[in-house]
């Protein structure tokens, strides 16, 4: 799996497209017209309602009665005036990141009584969660808080009423106009009288409006906000949504590097308890600035080449201004723009940059040439709309570039202070609850508010299930399932569908003459105990230019060639580019790419040999092994997207599904988002030619679809299901009058702060492939589990989060958990077991050629061949 | 207690543009750059907005906060926290802010030798009885060099339409010129300082008549400061109660330094590497290819620098086998890391064990194969 997708692959919903700021304007304001075009995200809160005799401030009084559970689907805000008290509590970003109130499972009827799994024998886990536990018959009360006659200024409001602190108790929070207590007032209306200084009375009335139970989302909010206090006292530093500990940095001096030790954290209602979910997390930052990044770059790439190449690196990163506390995402780098523009202040004023960081914040612009970095806030509400403008010089790179995750060597450097083994990471957990519990000032605020957690993690059982056989032209294979990797077992056994290698090109420099003639000798070794056939490549040296591959290319490939296989001599982006482009659209046929480097080594030359065979047979649409798959009739579907930051910001959905019963071929296409369009158009399109197809091979149509949905962002749950799973549905409904398929939806999630340790005695390790958790840590109102299906070398292993969403299949959730472990095993370009589905991961590898190289839909001649491998 | 929203109110017909409460700040931000004061603390300080304005300033050392309302302070107190950036580039200032919870009513020694002591807009909220002590805590007890203090000034309240009688319901009084200045005056005589009138928030022209919107007076003391000796004598017991301590990273910490020093140490020496090594590439691509796609830039200043240094043959950096080598004399010729460390010892000796050295310490170590990527 290559690492720089990653970042990149992370969803981004179709209507945060940005636009270009004007030049040098800080904050102007702009309508943004692609937001117009663009139909509103349904996850927008509903407006809050204006009481009528309110005062200004825009707040929300809650008329519910006391005995129901308030359930409002989006936009669970405590009140505007709270979240702008405790806006920095809450991390800043009001997206409802935990996907609350997307209640899934009661659409689903067969999992009603239970969703969990029966198969596989029981291990004893140890999760990274602690109960929160509060008083019985704990509540949370919720007041409004009128005045007569009205008072403005919220710190005096606030004065006048802690004037009767005797009520109301020193615990309290107060926004202005809703307070919260922990416990109850003795009437449902209190009216009490302060008096103003200089001696006017005024009448207060508190009224109680909500008696909140421990579970509901205000409550679940109110504690994110009370432990967010919490953190902010143990004296952490917030960076982005987590807190880290600046006391202790870990430095990696040789890459520039200072990592700084920290927490992530949620308190949610997990499947019978509220927890904290609390795991390690490391800030990577850098001691240089964009500035001096971009400084050093232009001594590594031609002058002409250096605004491309400052843009592949920065945008999309996150930097840490010099002169707050504040983290912005790099959107784009203004180069007309420099430090001596000026923009309009709050006040109307117009400043120079210069100027402005000068007398503020006492920061000095040297540079004043270096172009400014736009932002776009995410935040709708932001007080300040518009783009944001930067400068380079002010602004510290955080996080890594795509270039250091390529750097096999600092990944080495880091890993060894991030990736901790599971002992170790229980035991900085473990250090997070010791600040807690040691510290007087956290035990007080939790105690006032009758609150506490649980000393220990959270264990429980979990299962795991049965291993899977890999299958291959007859033979059986059996593996160590604790390295859920067979490469060995397998290796040199003839393949399910071998393809010829009749008529294939070997396109090369002079430089790498004797490593072609290497590669083809290695071949001949190794390809006849799989069962391909291969006859000597067409062999042609070409000089080391992208126009000399492409004309070698297009002057040698005939309709009879299986593959064209490239020897490049550098990891040149533009030439690989150029050459995926040419051979997956205007001549389609396989191909492979090849470094010259991959070859050098003669200790490895075989086992690479090796694997070049079997992923250009792949390529061409060869079958390698499968697994026993009971389930008749089913298409099984892949989705992932691919976010491009770079050109046009369009995104990319790939799209694969299964044409047969073994799972074995794949036919695949992508939707290209443009603009004022929205994806899932795209993703219709491709359901009905996959139906097609798949009735082109089987003579009948699928009885059921399985859609495995990956690239999902946090927040984004909700546009699934009112949007996504309807146009779904419309596609099928379409093909036919009488065609009424069943269908299941399961979001997939690779990116959480959950753990799974497996108990062995005193001792902790990585759950073994194939654990499967479905009670205790998932959530009530959705059909979801978790699986453990890889294995690691070193490091916590990190499950996958299955989120069914969608199900009229009636399968029972143990054949849904053990049929996503099958599809595990499934990917071709690895003899092992791998972290999701092999038709997301063939659908972001998809996605990722396109978005990375090609930039348009390939030609549909290669729809049926893993050409993306 | 709430000074700044107070102006809020008379939107009607005058509008002060920055803010009135920012001017205020801003004037006292100046004459902080105009006298550089080391330790600065503000009385009545609060939602910390002007504390929070002058940790900017590089000369401050001390900053200290005093209020009577604790909730007030604690409020945004975490905005005076040190920056991610305090950790990343620590500079050579130490900086320590500091919370007190207390009344200007009440000495505590924690006050003692400050350069420059503010009460904006704070006299006007004291009860006679904590007014008439006032002087004698701030000129007399803690007697810093220069005092600012600021509070409304009456007169211009009659361009304030719709005002009942104060600014502020909490105000116990509001002053004319008149009666700030003969008070001004008299204190400054009684405890031996110099006192300057002036003000911000100007009236409408043709009105100027009635001053300023805030009348300010800025207090200089004429004496030199007193001994330590002197103010151990005044030390009394303290009865503030400390609310937040906040102590920035400073390169006058060991820690600091030698963390600052090791990076800059490891990047200048990964500098030197990858010109040394482009240059040899350079010079072997040309033996043999005559078509290199690719330049072999060199950063100018780096490579100007390091000829020029080449020129000493003990400074040259070498490559042997695997390893490049780079003499500590070399990367300590580099200004940011003379500025560091001061002297060659210094830096061996803050630099050992952090870095590999060549068996006789004399030159810095580095391995070649990081630099296999060719992109």
């Amino acid at each position: 799996m290559t690492g720089r997708a990653r970042a990149r692959a992370r969803g981004r919903p179709p209507a945060q497209e940005t636009t270009l700021p004007a030049v040098g304007a800080a904050t102007a304001q702009r309508t943004l017209p692609s937001q117009l075009l663009l139909p509103q995200q349904p996850r927008a809160p509903p407006a809050v309602p204006e009481e009528p005799a309110g005062y200004g401030r825009r707040r929300h009084v809650q008329n519910v009665p006391q005995d129901q559970k308030e359930k409002r689907p989006k936009g669970l805000q405590i009140s505007a005036g709270f979240q702008e008290l405790s806006l920095a509590d809450r991390g800043g970003r009001r997206r409802d990141f935990h996907d609350l109130g997307v209640n899934t499972r009661q659409t689903i009827e067969h999992v009603q009584e239970s969703k969990t799994g029966t198969s596989g024998s029981v291990i004893k886990l140890v999760t990274n969660y602690f109960r929160l536990m509060s008083r019985p018959q704990w509540a949370l009360y919720q007041y409004h808080v009128g005045y007569n006659p009205e008072m403005e200024a919220r710190r005096l409001r606030s004065a006048l009423l802690f004037q009767h602190e005797k009520l109301i108790g020193k615990t309290h929070a107060f926004d202005g106009s809703i307070l919260f207590l922990p416990r109850k007032l003795n009437n449902k209306v209190t009216q009490v009288v302060s008096r103003t200084r200089n001696g006017d009375n005024v009448k207060i009335t508190i009224t109680l409006t909500n008696e909140l139970p421990p579970s509901s989302p205000t409550c679940l909010q109110f504690y994110n906000i009370i432990f967010r206090r919490i953190l902010k006292m143990l004296n952490l530093q917030q960076i982005g949504r987590n807190y880290y500990n600046p006391n202790d940095p870990i430095t990696i001096p040789n890459h520039r590097l200072i990592v700084w030790p920290g927490f992530t954290s949620s308190i949610l209602q997990y499947e019978e308890n509220i927890m904290l979910c609390a795991d390690v997390s490391y800030k990577v930052l850098r001691s240089e600035t964009v500035l001096d990044f971009m400084y050093s770059l232009y001594c590594q790439v031609e002058e002409q080449r250096f605004r491309d190449a400052c843009a592949k690196e920065l945008i999309g990163l996150i930097v840490l201004t010099k002169y707050n506390n504040k983290t912005y995402r790099i959107d784009d780098i203004d180069w007309d723009g420099n430090p001596k523009c000026t923009f309009r202040k709050a006040d109307g004023s117009e400043i120079s940059f210069v100027d402005y960081y000068k007398r503020q914040y006492n920061q000095e612009i040297t540079d004043l040439n270096q172009p400014v970095l736009i932002s776009q806030p995410k935040r709708k509400a932001s007080s300040l709309p518009g783009p944001v403008v930067l400068i380079p010089e002010l602004c510290f790179l955080t996080g890594l570039t795509e270039k250091m995750r390529n750097d096999f060597n600092m990944m080495k450097d880091l890993s060894v202070h991030t990736r901790l083994p599971p002992e170790q990471r229980q035991r900085e957990i473990g250090r997070l609850r010791d600040y807690i519990q040691n510290d007087e000032n956290v035990q007080k605020e939790l105690q006032d508010w009758g609150l506490n957690f649980d000393s220990s993690l959270l264990s429980f059982t979990g299962r795991v299930v049965q291993g899977e056989k890999i299958i291959q032209s007859g033979r059986v294979f059996d593996y160590n399932p604790q390295f859920a990797d067979w490469s060995k077992e397998t290796r040199g056994s003839p393949l399910i569908c071998p393809k010829p290698l009749d008529n294939w090109l070997l396109v090369y420099t002079r430089r790498n003459y004797d490593t072609a003639n290497t590669l083809v000798q290695n071949l001949f070794k190794v390809t006849p105990s799989m069962g391909i056939r291969m006859k000597k490549a067409t062999m042609i040296e070409v000089d080391d230019r992208t126009e000399a591959y492409l004309r070698a290319l297009q002057q040698s490939i005939t309709p009879e060639t299986n593959i064209a296989v490239c020897l490049l001599s550098s990891s040149r982006k533009d030439k690989y580019d150029a050459i995926k482009k040419y051979l997956c659209t205007d001549c389609p046929i396989p191909s492979q790419c090849v470094l010259a480097r991959t070859l050098s080594k003669p200790q490895t030359a075989m086992a690479v040999a090796t694997k070049i065979a079997l992923q250009m047979n792949c390529k061409m649409g060869g079958e390698l092994w499968t697994v026993e798959i009971p389930l008749k009739q089913v298409m099984i579907v892949g989705i992932d997207c691919y976010h491009d930051t770079l050109a046009g910001k369009q995104s990319i959905a790939g799209f694969v599904a299964s044409m047969n019963q073994t799972m074995t071929r794949w036919f695949s296409r992508c939707a290209v988002q443009t603009r004022g369009q929205e994806l899932v158009d795209g993703l219709k399109a491709c359901l009905q030619t996959a139906l097609r197809e798949w009735f082109k091979w089987n003579k009948c149509l699928p009885s059921r679809v399985i859609v495995y949905r990956d690239g999902v962002g946090d927040g984004q749950l909700n546009t699934l299901v009112s949007y996504e799973v309807p146009q779904f549905l419309d596609c099928l409904k379409s093909v036919g009058k009488d065609y009424n398929p069943r269908l299941t939806v399961i979001v997939v999630k690779k990116r959480l702060n959950t753990r799974f340790f497996a108990q062995c005695g005193e001792a902790l390790k990585n759950p073994p492939p194939g654990t499967v958790v479905d009670v205790e840590v998932t959530r009530p109102e959705w059909y979801d589990f978790f699986i453990v299906s890889q294995a690691v070398r070193n490091g916590c292993v990190s499950p996958t989060h299955y989120n069914v969403i969608y199900d009229t299949s009636k399968l029972k959730p143990d054949h849904i958990q053990r049929l996503t472990y099958k599809l595990c095993h499934m990917y071709y370009n690895w003899s092992g077991v791998i972290r999701v589905p092999a038709p997301c991961q063939y659908a972001h590898k998809l996605a990722f050629l396109i978005g990375q190289s090609i930039h348009k839909e390939p030609n549909l001649l290669l729809s049926d061949k893993l050409y993306y491998l | 207690m709430d000074k700044n929203f107070q102006e809020e109110q008379f939107r009607g017909m005058i509008k002060f543009t920055p803010p009135l409460s920012n001017q205020r700040y801003q004037f006292v931000k100046d004459l902080v750059e105009k006298y550089k004061p080391k330790k600065v603390a503000d009385l009545g300080c609060a939602d910390c907005k002007l504390l929070w304005m002058l940790k900017f300033c590089s000369c401050i050392e001390l900053l200290v906060g005093l209020d009577i309302c604790e909730s007030v302070m604690k409020e945004k107190m975490h905005k005076l926290s040190p920056l991610p950036v305090d950790y990343l580039q620590p500079t050579e200032r130490s900086l320590t802010v500091t919370l007190y919870h207390g009344s200007v009513a009440h000495e505590d020694p924690c006050m003692l030798g400050f350069d420059m002591v503010t009460c904006i807009e704070l006299i006007e909220h004291l009860e006679e009885s904590e007014l008439k002590k006032f002087p004698e805590v701030v000129f007399g007890f803690m007697a810093p060099s220069i005092v600012v203090i600021s509070t409304p000034n009456f007169e211009f309240n009659t361009l304030l339409p719709g005002l009942m009688l104060f600014r502020h319901p909490d105000h116990k009084f509001e002053w004319n010129r008149a009666q700030f200045q003969s008070w001004a005056l008299e204190t400054a005589r009684h405890y031996n300082y110099l006192v300057e009138f002036t003000g911000v928030g100007r009236a409408p022209s043709g009105m100027e008549n009635v001053g300023f919107c805030t009348q300010i007076g800025v207090f200089v003391r004429k004496y030199p400061q007193t001994s330590g000796f002197a103010q151990s004598e005044k030390s009394s017991e303290t009865v503030y109660k400390m609310v937040f301590k906040a102590v920035y990273p400073s390169l006058k910490d060991e820690k600091y330094l030698q963390n600052t020093l090791v990076g800059e140490v490891i990047s200048t020496a990964q500098i030197i590497k990858r010109c040394l090594l482009e240059r040899l590439m350079s010079e072997h691509e040309e033996c043999n290819h005559s078509t290199t796609e690719r330049k072999a830039q060199l950063q100018p200043c780096f490579s100007k620098y390091i000829s020029k240094l080449a020129t000493e043959k003990s400074l040259e950096s070498f490559v042997n086998g695997n390893v490049v080598y780079v003499p500590l004399k070399t990367i300590f010729s580099f200004p940011k890391v003379n500025q560091l460390c001061g002297t060659l010892e210094r830096l061996r000796k803050l630099i050992a064990g952090q870095v590999t050295l060549s068996s006789d310490g004399y030159a810095l170590m580095l391995s070649i194969e990081y630099e296999n990527e060719e992109n």
